[in-house]
């Protein structure tokens, strides 16, 4: 009886505590953000807008860098130096996996044969694979433009398979690798449609 | 009474014909490749310690804590990685170039991070968004690094 009533006050305390507003993070006003632009790995940058609804910065420059704060156009793009790239996005950028490796296979004409170029790099694909600690391998079959899109598919995947049985011979593990198709939804070189074009007949191997 | 067994039918068939469609979306999206201190996939409810090698899906969140670090590579050679004490959704991820379906959409939520695009951005940059608390940056073949600032 004597502590009935104190104990009514902790669960009421309890009760209001896990109903009431959680810990509610001061009026949410969206954080400000800043974004840089960083060459690519072949050295060469590309661009990026910085778009909020009261305008937009474009960033077309090597270390190009932009503030967009939530409640007005984003400012003017300044150019940081390295070492205020490293302060401000150190953290992240060393935290980047390696970049892919890009291997491209060519069949001499109407067999399932590589060329002895393409063959020649089977033993730099096997070590580019060896490198890395949980590698994997995209093996991805394309076509030129002759015939139905369905059809390339079908022929692209049957060449990413030959390709894949090549790598499995010279010692790879199946597991690592996955084959598909983009049939000519992804030419090497722009061609009209129904174009035969050597280049477009290729196989294309990222090791990742 | 015929015709609601029919549209039942008609229902269970459309269902049937679906699942594909959603196995296929449950790929994974990509793997984790560099960690290091605290770092997380948070996966619906669950919050999973980030391990290297782990494969990454689509609605997948990463996070990391004070001194951590994780660094992921997408299907499409898209790379992604968070400094200390940051957080970046995959919100979306399609990625099947010849079957038609392409997409990306990253939520960058607090902290650091850079984004090394992939063959997403050279088959189909409009169909990438990378948005961030104040704004959306638009990518043409690009390497990039965001922080949103403390408030």
């Amino acid at each position: 009886m004597s502590f009935a009533r104190p104990l009514a006050v902790i669960l009421a305390l309890t009760l209001a505590a896990a109903c009431g507003p959680k810990r509610i993070p001061a009026p949410s006003r969206p954080s400000p953000t800043r974004v840089v632009l960083l060459p690519d790995a072949d050295g060469k940058t590309g661009r990026a807008r910085v778009t909020n609804e009261f305008g937009s910065t474009d960033l077309t420059a090597e270390r190009h860098s932009v503030t967009a704060p939530p409640d007005r156009r984003p400012g003017a793009a300044a150019t940081l130096t390295e070492a205020e790239v490293k302060r401000l996005f150190g953290g992240a950028l060393a935290a980047l996996p390696e970049p892919p490796r890009y291997f491209t296979l060519y069949f001499q004409f109407d067999t399932d044969q590589l060329t002895p170029p393409s063959r020649a790099l089977l033993p730099e694909i096997l070590k580019a694979v060896k490198e890395r600690s949980f590698p994997e391998v995209t093996v991805v079959g394309h076509t030129d433009t002759m015939g139905t899109p369905r059809a390339n598919i079908e022929l692209g995947l049957k060449r990413a398979t030959t390709v894949r049985n090549i790598l499995v011979r010279a010692g790879l593990a199946e597991s690592l690798i996955e084959v598909t198709s983009h049939g000519e939804a992804d030419l090497l070189m722009r061609t009209p449609d129904s174009t035969a074009e050597l280049h477009n007949r290729r196989v294309e191997i990222s090791v990742r | 009474m015929t015709s609601l067994r029919r549209s039942i039918g008609v229902l269970t068939l459309l269902l049937a014909a679906a699942t594909p469609a959603l196995a296929q979306e449950q790929a994974a999206a990509g793997r984790i490749k560099v960690v290091s201190g605290a770092a997380f996939i948070v996966r619906g409810m669950e919050t999973i310690p980030a391990r290297a090698g782990e494969l990454v899906f689509a609605a997948d969140g990463l996070r990391t804590g004070e001194a951590g670090s994780v660094g992921v590579t997408l299907k499409d050679d898209t790379r992604l990685s968070l400094g200390p004490n940051s957080e970046v959704r995959l919100e979306r991820y399609v990625y099947a170039p010849g079957t038609g379906g392409l997409g990306m959409v990253l939520k960058f939520v607090r902290g650091v991070s850079a984004y090394v695009s992939g063959r997403l951005a050279r088959l189909a940059p409009e169909s990438i968004r990378l948005e961030t608390p104040a704004a959306i940056v638009g990518v043409r073949g690009t390497t990039l690094a965001i922080r949103v600032e403390e408030q």
